[in-house]
């Protein structure tokens, strides 16, 4: 599924890696929370999947595709397949939350396509878009302005978007990092039964190891951009 | 159509070559200089009528408001229709010019120096005004230390809108490359014009780095002073005329127009309004999908960089410069008036659309790129919605700009109530040329008022740039 081994980032010259000699795999349906202080490499890591970070050293595999030598309309391909989730300002405010939830399917759209739907979604996307936001609990948003949301809403908006995606693996940065412990609890727990019940790895950031430890199968700790 | 491309092309191509022989090179250098001169002497003493002015407001002296009261509503008088009024009065040549510059740029320093002043930090100030220090001491130890960076911002920009008005106000008569300029249009002398054109491009360029220059180093604005007092020495208004300007002041009262100029006076404010209306709409329409290629976080550094160089260009030409050229090319009238405001007005927003779209968070966008979208939809979905607000908020403003604007191209033949302006004040009607004036400024006036409301209803304000 996902495969890293020996990974090395630097940014810049001079400067100590980002990450030295990285090697993790996760399966699919696998939950692996990614802990450790601030500047430990973690969202580097992330972003080093998805080809938003270039590597310096080692290999990364995403279904026994190689990331490094992707480009242009196969590194898009590849992006479509791994959602990612940040914190909770990634949202476009002024667009409704069925947009939003949508723009999960811009990867596999065609330009002209994206653009219709903007003008005029049709019932089978609108169908689709409800899917995805019951699978999260919150089916009543769906025609919602984005910025009427609460940040949990928020975040439970941002995995339906992930869940759009069709993705073999989501990769959540920090996903909790700005709700209160307990709204945490819970969107770390969705995340983890979704990627379960759809045979989805995930790969998750936090900066609570109890959560991690409860909820996750494994957790991988990181010091300064080496695995502990 | 296909005759009317051809006969544009063969109008544009008539301007080509310019005339870059020495000889007339050589000939411009006083009118450059005269600009020159215009403009920094009109900011000397805006300057020093503008921040004293401010000091009163923000310090709240006695009589305050009616200091606000009155520049606002000097604000309102459009530029050029300032000069007509001071060609009037000074008479013909560069101490007209400076004169309408001053007032204007007076108004505009004090309104909006005085408004940076209220905004500054309060603590200093009061511990200032603890000591008993008088309003001199509080401006020259706290107001003006403390907002020095904004006001060097502004007021850089204020004199390259200077250097821009200085051209137009030669235009009327002000003297300078305007006057030049109008004079080698009137004589067909195209060549001529392009070669003033490209003088007139490198002049604001020359200003917008003289900007950055001083931004950087605020010492070198009191380059100004040289410049600004020596220009005002040459073009002193004679001794000798002054009781003729008093009397010729005198002649324009009280403002008067006939029962048949005052039943066309809404078909006029119609017109001056279309030109208005018209023109933001042709720029926003030349502007929006350029701006999305001047983005730099939509397209290549290259491209972005080379879209806005054209901005620059559409945006150093004045409207009335681009009216000039247009009268001889498509013919008096609405249209012309329309058109140059149009192209203007593409060049300003073009470069203010793609600083918005490079203004929206970072991590909506960086979501979208991450589900592997295509460029275009991650424009549609992420850059525009999220950069709506002020894209909108800078048309409306462009809008209100441009009826300030509709009045001035009246002046060369695009119709409007600057037109009858003009024509008055060519015919020596002083007391119809006032009526009109009255009559610009109150429409001006309510156009900024209606924009301010509204702008504040969408919960948008800032000062213009």
């Amino acid at each position: 599924m996902i495969e890293i081994s020996g990974v090395r980032v630097v940014y810049g010259p001079g400067a100590p890696p980002a990450l030295d000699d990285v090697t993790l795999q996760i399966a699919a349906g696998e939950c692996v929370a990614l802990v450790g202080p601030s500047g430990s490499g973690k969202t580097t890591l992330l972003r080093s999947l998805n080809g938003t970070v270039a590597i310096a050293g080692g290999s990364i595999h995403v279904d026994n595709v190689e990331v490094a030598q992707l480009r242009g309309r196969a590194l898009r391909r590849l992006r479509t397949r791994l959602a990612m989730i940040a914190q909770q300002h990634d949202l476009v405010d002024r667009l409704t939350v069925v947009q939003n939830v949508m723009a999960g399917a811009l990867g596999r759209w065609s330009t002209p396509h994206a653009l219709r739907f903007l003008i005029a979604p049709t019932a089978a996307e609108l169908a689709e878009a409800r899917a995805a936001l019951t699978a999260v609990g919150i089916p009543e948003k769906l025609r919602s302005r984005t910025n009427e949301l609460s940040g949990g809403q928020r975040q439970r908006v941002a995995i339906a978007r992930a869940l759009v995606q069709h993705p073999t693996a989501i990769l959540a940065d920090e996903p909790i990092a700005s709700l209160d412990p307990e709204l945490g609890e819970q969107i770390v727990r969705l995340l983890c039964d979704l990627a379960r019940e759809r045979n989805l790895a995930l790969l998750c950031s936090l900066h609570q190891v109890e959560f991690a430890r409860r909820y996750f199968d494994r957790v991988v700790a990181l010091v300064g951009g080496r695995v502990a | 159509m296909i005759d009317a491309f051809t006969n544009l092309l063969r109008l544009v191509g008539s301007f080509f070559p310019p005339d870059l022989s020495a000889a007339y090179l050589r000939a411009l250098l006083v009118p450059i200089a005269q600009t020159i001169g215009m403009a920094a002497a009109g900011m000397l003493i805006a300057f020093v009528l503008g921040v004293p002015l401010a000091v009163a407001i923000a310090t709240r002296a006695p009589g305050h408001r009616l200091i606000v009261a009155a520049l606002s509503a000097l604000r309102a008088i459009p530029d050029l229709t300032l000069a007509i009024l001071a060609v009037v009065v000074v008479g013909l040549g560069p101490a007209a010019g400076i004169v309408a510059l001053a007032l204007f740029y007076s108004a505009m320093v004090g309104r909006v120096y005085g408004d940076l002043f209220a905004a500054a930090d309060a603590a200093p100030l009061e511990a200032l005004r603890a000591t008993g220090a008088s309003r001199i001491a509080i401006a020259a130890y706290g107001l003006i230390p403390l907002t020095l960076p904004d006001l060097l911002t502004f007021g850089t920009y204020a004199f390259e809108c200077a250097m821009r008005a200085s051209i137009i106000v030669g235009a009327v008569g002000g003297g300078g490359i305007g006057t030049e300029l109008a004079g080698t249009l009137s004589t067909l002398d195209f060549h001529r014009a392009l070669t003033l054109v490209i003088v007139l491009v490198a002049l604001v360029a020359g200003v917008d780095a003289f900007g950055i220059l001083a931004r950087r180093n605020p010492r070198l604005v009191l380059l100004l002073l040289p410049v600004g007092l020596i220009s005002l020495w040459l073009y002193r208004p004679q001794i000798f005329a002054f009781a003729h300007a008093v009397h010729t002041f005198a002649t324009m009262f009280p403002p008067h127009l006939r029962a048949s100029q005052i039943a066309s006076l809404p078909l006029l404010i119609a017109q001056t309004l279309a030109i208005a209306v018209g023109g933001t709409l042709l720029g926003a329409l030349l502007a929006f999908p350029a701006s999305l290629v001047a983005a730099r976080r939509i397209v290549p550094f290259a491209v972005a960089v080379a879209v806005r160089r054209v901005f620059d260009v559409a945006r150093a030409i004045p409207e009335l410069v681009f009216g000039l050229i247009l009268i001889v090319t498509v013919g008096i009238g609405p249209l012309a008036g329309a058109l140059a405001l149009g192209l203007h007005s593409a060049g300003v927003l073009g470069k203010l659309y793609a600083e918005s779209l490079e203004n929206v968070p970072a991590a909506p966008i960086d979501a979208l790129a991450a589900t592997g979208a295509r460029r275009l939809p991650i424009v549609a979905f992420g850059f525009l919605p999220l950069a709506l607000g002020p894209l909108v908020v800078h048309t409306l403003f462009r809008l209100e700009w441009n009826v300030r604007a509709a009045t001035v191209v009246g002046l060369i033949g695009a119709g409007g109530i600057g037109q009858a302006l003009y024509q008055a004040q060519q015919l020596f009607f002083y007391q119809q040329m006032l009526a009109y004036v009255l009559v610009t400024w109150g429409l001006v006036a309510l156009s900024d008022w209606f924009g301010e409301r509204l702008r504040l209803r969408l919960g948008w304000n800032f000062v213009a740039a």
